[in-house]
């Protein structure tokens, strides 16, 4: 073992000087093996201090564990907590600054997993530990919410919150559980209106609108798609779930409120229609928690007060 | 003397020649009348069919029977008892039917105003976006859904669409006069150097605008989702005046192929009738994209396929191209809304698939010059 030690201690001492480095560095920091969701393995030294954040999403997590104060970089879109805004800006949704991530000196990229093709490779290039994290599901927040904890060294934190919210989406389905199909309230989720795109099975909402004690009436469907006018009308949706957009002044809200198609449903003619938060329900953070107990109010006030 | 006898001969014969070649043109005339009325009223009788037959497929499955009696009950002094709910009712008269008619309207302008931009500019590759409609309609539309105005309330998308269109060919129009002509081949690179410029722009605030990227798309590949009466009421009146004009143009478009100078010593004022032209297939084109968007192929295929039918004559062309396009974008976009039901896939993508494989079927077919 020590003569393991003296040849590791060799071949490192050649290795900083062959490099140039002087060798001020003595302690070997604990280091440990991820996978992140695009399957990259991820190798972390040490307890990251500083933190760059490529997603609103990811912001909103880095948030939620307490870490703002690590937190270097955000993007032009993170606009949750407030606090965030106050961040410096190092990339706008598609395009990154590499030239500020790499003057920001981080020890952790956490990257979506829209950006693998470009933003990521480039910033393994210049040696830059990157983390993907882009869950699609619910249980894939709570675990996500985990490893960071566990890679930040904020494993207590995580924990607390991981219960918290498992304890809130419990709570929910314990109300909603009980009641059959025929009592749930039939939900046509709309994310834009020109042509109707919606939420089917496999998605997120799907999952909120189940666990909220609704009927999607696109659950046939899969993944965002388009639903025809003519369907969505047949299915008669009780109830009709708006995803507000950023600045867009309620066109969607508007649309399906004031077209005569849309008035033989019964969600129009009984004011059933409902904006929501697009910020809550697109992005897939804590917050979407909250999310699911304002379906749940939505769909069965008197359960919920 | 024996030399000019021959010249004298020589002159009555060609004479000769041009009266008998005058007789032929006018029974040429004569049955392409025929052949006209005939065409026109096959094409209408199809036409009529084709709609009415979309009218009973949709995503929801709703009988043919009760899809004509539906119908019939909408027709004044009839009164059926009804059996069917008010949402089939709905569904018949209140969605498919304005979209039938809406995808009819719009396959009528875009083919027109293709058949028309390909006699002005003498070039089988002319498509009513030629000169700019659909790049500055489309940046209208997505400066409609970036910036935070709120005029118009659900129609601010097709008021920026359609003024977006008229500005951009406006601009083209006053960069490609030369003095007081408008040089065909100017106004087409005119056209095409705004158009790339208006590209450029609608591509950045679309990249800038990443939660809007779906209504965006949407638009611009074109759809008849949401089609409805008050959309059709708004169009219409544009289309037929539109659409009249270039008919009315279709003797003048015939002449003006054969060269401009020509068609001018012919007694025809070819600048006026260029603008007119121009001003009228551009209103039809805007007035069509604004509510669905820039539909692709159906302008530039549909009066290729009537020339290969029925020839290049505009005074046939003009009005078949009409009727065609109508049937064209019909079909299409029933297939949009029940290929992947209850999903719909843009028309745009069904037009080109299916009016490329039967252009190049028709090409193979005549394997004669087409243009």
């Amino acid at each position: 073992m020590k003569l393991f030690r003296v040849i590791m201690g060799i071949a490192v001492f050649g290795f900083l000087v062959l490099t140039g480095c002087s060798p001020s560095i003595q302690k070997t920091p604990l280091s440990n093996t991820y996978t992140d969701d695009i399957g990259r393995t991820v190798q972390i030294t040490g307890i990251p201090q500083r933190i760059i954040s490529l997603s609103p999403s990811n912001t909103e997590m880095v948030y939620a564990l307490g870490l703002q104060d690590r937190l270097v970089g955000v993007t032009s879109y993170d606009d949750y907590p407030l606090d965030a805004k106050n961040k410096p800006i190092v990339s706008d949704y598609s395009t990154v600054d590499l030239e500020k991530i790499v003057a920001a000196k981080p020890d952790l990229v956490l990257a979506d997993s829209i950006q693998k093709n470009d933003t990521i490779p480039a910033l393994e290039k210049l040696g830059i530990t990157v983390y993907t994290m882009s869950p699609d599901n619910m249980d894939g927040i709570l675990s996500e919410i985990k490893v960071i904890g566990q890679i930040t060294g904020k494993t207590q934190e995580a924990d607390k919150l991981v219960s918290n919210l498992m304890g809130r989406i419990k709570a929910v389905n314990d109300k909603t559980a009980k009641f059959t199909d025929s009592q749930k309230p039939r939900v046509l989720f709309v994310t834009w209106y020109d042509p109707i795109w919606t939420a089917g099975n496999d998605t997120m909402i799907q999952y909120l609108i189940d666990t909220a004690g609704g009927v999607n009436i696109a659950v046939d469907l899969k993944g965002y798609t388009t639903i025809t006018l003519e369907s969505a009308i047949q299915r008669n949706p009780q109830v009709i779930i708006v995803m507000s957009s950023m600045g867009d002044n309620h066109t969607s809200l508007n649309y399906i409120n004031s077209n005569d198609q849309f008035k033989a449903t019964d969600a129009v003619k009984n004011g059933q229609v409902y904006e929501i938060d697009a910020d809550i329900f697109g992005r897939t953070t804590p917050r979407i928690v909250d999310g699911l107990e304002t379906l749940a109010k939505l769909f069965h006030p008197e359960l919920f007060k | 003397m024996k030399n000019q006898q021959s010249d004298k001969k020589s002159v009555k014969e060609s004479n000769g020649s041009g009266i008998q070649k005058n007789a032929l043109e006018s029974s040429l005339y004569s049955s392409h009348r025929l052949l006209l009325i005939i065409s026109v009223i096959g094409l209408l009788a199809a036409c009529t069919i084709i709609a009415l037959l979309a009218l009973t497929v949709g995503s929801v499955a709703i009988p043919f029977k009760t899809v004509w009696q539906v119908l019939i009950s909408h027709l004044p002094f009839v009164h059926l008892q009804s059996n069917w709910s008010s949402t089939t009712d709905m569904i018949i008269t209140g969605i498919r039917l304005p979209r039938i008619l809406l995808a009819g309207a719009v396959g009528t302008a875009l083919s027109t105003a293709g058949a028309t931009y390909q006699g002005l500019f003498r070039n089988p590759l002319a498509d009513p976006y030629l000169i700019g409609v659909a790049q500055g309609a489309a940046l209208g539309a997505v400066a409609g859904f970036v910036l935070p105005w709120t005029f118009g309330g659900n129609y601010l998308i097709p008021i920026m669409a359609f003024a977006g269109a008229v500005i951009a060919v406006t601009i083209v129009y006053l960069i490609a006069r030369v003095g007081k002509t408008l040089p065909m081949t100017t106004l087409i690179l005119a056209g095409v150097a705004i158009g790339s410029l208006m590209m450029s722009v609608t591509a950045y605030l679309t990249m800038i605008s990443a939660d809007k990227v779906q209504g965006i798309l949407s638009w611009l590949m074109g759809n008849f989702a949401n089609s409805n009466w008050d959309q059709l009421k708004i169009i219409s009146p544009y289309i037929v005046v539109g659409v009249a004009v270039i008919f009315i143009f279709a003797r003048p478009l015939n002449v003006m192929q054969l060269d401009e100078e020509q068609a001018q010593q012919l007694g025809i004022n070819v600048e006026r009738t260029k603008i007119i032209l121009l001003a009228a297939a551009t209103l039809i084109t805007a007035v069509a994209v604004c509510f669905v968007g820039t539909i692709g192929f159906v302008g530039i295929i549909v009066p290729h396929i009537v020339r290969l039918i029925w020839g290049p004559d505009h005074r046939l062309l003009l009005p078949l191209s009409a009727i065609t396009g109508a049937i064209l974008l019909i079909l299409a976009d029933t297939a949009s809304r029940t290929l992947m039901s209850p999903s719909e896939i843009p028309v745009g993508v069904i037009t080109a698939f299916i009016g490329a494989p039967f252009f190049l079927f028709l090409l193979r077919r005549t394997k004669k010059a087409v243009f």
